[in-house]
């Protein structure tokens, strides 16, 4: 909303300023339409909860949501309105513009990253570059099981933060049962992708772009491409040592000692051919080029002139537009293969959220958030990390992140703050709690169980504990040591 | 998860079969026969001239008509000597072979019951395909899964001339395929088109990969045939009979046994019953 402010009355009597400053100056709300309307959020997040028990999809849950929560409100008479019913927006040249009143509540800058990303990494998979790395780095391991391990852990890491989670997973995933089934190592399938699935939440740490709640956070923060990455970037080095350690230890991972199992092994894994899926090779050194563009241009988007003002939404989308410049006949096929649900979820969460400010919701769990923070630097914000993991270990952590950052804006929380990193740290970490917690948890569990292995909810939890443990342990020392 | 299963299908179809040389020696060779002692002589001689494996390590022998009367009578001459490889041919102590519809009861047992291969040779009263045989020179590997089975390659690149050619064949089965895609062509949520077109693709991308890797290994080594590749979709006795004739082909090489069943490999016993002029190396 940095070119739009929105504004309730009619067109010409409220400023933008002063909309903006106080968006709620106007709502007198009693403590019984907001308790009502904080049941109604509750509901939202318990059914997410059991999105797998509803089998419904997110975006069908929150959508309902939406709808009724949106209803409610202008029944209540809690919508922006004017007398008339109308709902416009201004910009900074005092143009305005009527709309729907729930269209200003998405942030339309946090779709446009992961519209853009994700056509631009499914264009990019296309060319081969990212089965060319991974089947690089398998034949690198010589088919050691340890040093698969590594590899695959540290892939898993890279990944997660260039492309997204589930991609991450997914790839490295499949490459997992396909090599372990060469190697005759089945018995190591479990370990390995309990391992990576964990460690794609770690990697979901490292950028901006990463993860949902990174992309939500960081731009409520301000937190540039790059500051994100520095601050980031020490916490998950450690963290994917100590997690590929651990993991090597507790589901007994060694290396081999025997030399004809060595040859053998790397006899086999030699097999793999990395070239297999390259179609053409100037695309494939097209799409590695563009990758490091854009992995650049995002880095630098917040100082680099013309592009800070249209922002990292635009650099996604500008470049998924150049990698489908390629496939221009069949760009229609990439569109299909966009996560609707994702970008559905998440614009029915906004409004849901919206709604939720202007019934003081937000404010209410604001003032409880707020006895947490001033508990200090240091008891808050450890509080607020570990509160965060507990919250994402059962339900998406996109509304948790979503409605905190809401909260840590409205409290006028500086960028430097550590609160914003407790989230970003909570919400990530805790989707290792659970098979629950995260997508890409969760695809790890479809994965293992499509192989014929059982991991039950509770064999999960109890596998993934001391990882989690570990992690969310390691995240709190670092918020409290180096971003208070 | 249908990303999932794009993936897995990317990285299943980069795992390739390399092709791992193994020559097969020959040093004993045993020709079974169902003529008299000088017949059988003859006869072995004549077999002796085709096969380009003479030489100072090979020791050939033959067993004759008179060595045994029943199939277990064959197997104790055969246990006798131990050979490598078996010569023979078709419808041994059997007027069979002037019907062309059976392999006869001794070559049928002696390919199933046996690890040793069997090179079937034309009957001896078929003079005119005996007369042809000439000089082994061009050698054809034949089956419909080629990817994978260093066995019948090595076999194939062991009896093939240094000078001569091999060519790896795989051919497709095309009535059963055409019989999925007329299934798929019913099925709405199959898009016919792109199915026919990436399966015919794939299939036959794993041959061609894999006589690749034939040709790479070999390129290791000194003397080594020349490798030509067929890889295509067809009905296997018809374009067996027009390979055969295109590259004159004069030995062919195939499975005749089945893990899953106790009768001939369903590729190579129509081949045997109707192709009876070529010799045959019967693994």
């Amino acid at each position: 909303m940095s070119w739009f402010t929105w504004f309730a009355s009619s067109p010409t009597s409220v400023p933008a300023s002063l909309a903006a400053s106080q968006p709620h100056a106007h709502h007198a709300v009693s403590l019984g339409v907001t308790l009502f309307f904080l049941v109604l959020l509750i509901l939202m997040i318990l059914s997410l909860a059991l999105e797998e028990k509803l089998h419904a999809k997110k975006s069908v849950i929150v959508g309902v949501f939406a709808v009724v929560s949106l209803l409610l409100a202008d029944i209540f008479g809690l919508l922006p309105l004017s007398q008339a019913g109308r709902f416009f927006v201004e910009n900074p040249l005092h143009e305005k513009i009527e709309m729907p009143v729930y269209i200003p509540a998405i942030d339309w800058g946090v779709v446009a990253i992961i519209l853009g990303s994700s056509v631009f990494v499914d264009v990019t998979s296309r060319s081969g570059l990212f089965s060319w790395i991974a089947i690089k780095l398998t034949k690198a391991s010589n088919g050691d099981p340890k040093k698969l391990l590594t590899y695959y852990g540290v892939m898993t890491v890279l990944f997660s933060a260039v492309l997204n989670n589930v991609t991450a997973m997914i790839i490295v995933g499949s490459l997992t049962v396909v090599s372990l089934e060469k190697l005759e190592r089945r018995e190591k399938l479990l370990g390995f992708l309990l391992i990576e699935g964990l460690l794609t939440n770690i990697g979901g740490l490292l950028t901006l772009i990463s993860s949902v709640p990174n992309i939500i956070v960081g731009n409520a923060a301000k937190i540039s491409f790059a500051k994100f990455f520095i601050v980031a970037c020490p916490y998950v080095a450690v963290a994917t040592a100590l997690t590929i350690w651990m993991g090597a230890k507790l589901f007994k991972i060694e290396g081999l000692t025997n030399e004809k199992e060595m040859a053998a092994a790397n006899e086999k894994v030699q097999s793999f051919d990395e070239n297999d899926g390259i179609e053409s090779n100037g695309f494939f050194w097209f799409a590695t080029t563009m990758t490091g563009l854009f992995v650049g241009t995002l880095a630098t988007a917040s100082f680099l002139p013309y592009i800070k003002d249209l922002g990292m939404g635009y650099v996604a989308l500008g470049f998924a537009l150049i990698m489908l410049i390629r496939y221009k006949s069949e760009a229609d096929k990439f569109y299909q293969a966009v996560d609707w649900d994702l970008l559905a979820f998440f614009a029915g969460l906004f409004v849901v959220i919206h709604v939720m400010e202007h019934a003081q919701v937000l404010a209410l769990i604001g003032k409880g958030l707020s006895v947490i923070v001033k508990l200090g630097p240091t008891l808050g914000s450890g509080l607020v990390l570990i509160s965060a993991s507990a919250f994402s270990s059962v339900t998406d952590n996109i509304p948790l992140a979503a409605m905190l950052a809401k909260i840590l804006g409205n409290m006028n929380t500086p960028s430097s703050s550590g609160l914003w990193w407790s989230v970003i740290f909570g919400a990530n970490l805790g989707g290792n709690l659970t098979p629950i917690g995260s997508a890409s948890t969760l695809v790890a569990v479809t994965i293992i169980h499509k192989h014929g292995l059982k991991l039950s909810f509770g064999e999960f939890v109890v596998k993934a504990l001391p990882f989690a443990l570990l992690q969310i342990a390691l995240a709190t020392v670092y918020v409290l040591l180096f971003l208070r | 998860m249908s990303k999932l299963d794009q993936f897995e299908s990317v990285f299943k179809a980069a795992s390739k079969e390399r092709f791992h040389y193994s020559p097969q020696e020959l040093h004993s060779i045993l020709v079974v026969t169902d003529l008299p002692e000088h017949e059988a002589k003859l006869y072995t001689d004549r077999i002796r001239d085709y096969l380009p494996l003479d030489g100072e390590n090979i020791t050939w022998a033959t067993l004759t008509g008179e060595e045994f009367d029943d199939i277990g009578g064959l197997f104790e001459g055969i246990e006798k000597y131990r050979p490598d490889l078996i010569c023979t041919y078709r419808n041994l102590k059997s007027q069979g072979w002037q019907w062309p519809y059976s392999l006869g009861e001794y070559l049928d047992v002696l390919t199933q019951a046996t690890t040793t291969p069997v090179l079937v040779y034309p009957h001896p009263e078929k003079k005119e395909a005996l007369e042809k045989l000439g000089q082994l020179k061009n050698v054809m590997a034949v089956t419909d899964h080629l990817a994978g089975d260093d066995r019948l390659v090595n076999f194939a690149i062991s009896v093939t001339p240094k000078d001569g050619t091999l060519y790896l064949s795989h051919i497709e089965d095309k009535r059963t395929f055409d019989r999925y895609i007329e299934v798929i062509g019913k099925i709405p949520a199959l898009d016919t088109d792109v199915a026919k077109t990436t399966i015919t693709q794939q299939l036959l991308k794993e041959p061609r990969d894999y006589i690749q890797s034939c040709r790479d290994v070999l390129a290791q080594h000194e003397s080594s045939p020349k490798i030509e590749e067929v890889v295509q979709m067809g009905t296997h006795l018809d374009e067996y009979k027009r390979l055969i004739e295109e590259h004159q082909i004069n030995l062919l090489v195939l499975n005749t046994k089945d893990a899953d069943q106790l009768a001939m490999h369903g590729l190579a016993y129509p081949l045997a019953v109707e192709l009876k002029d070529i010799p045959m190396l019967m693994l």
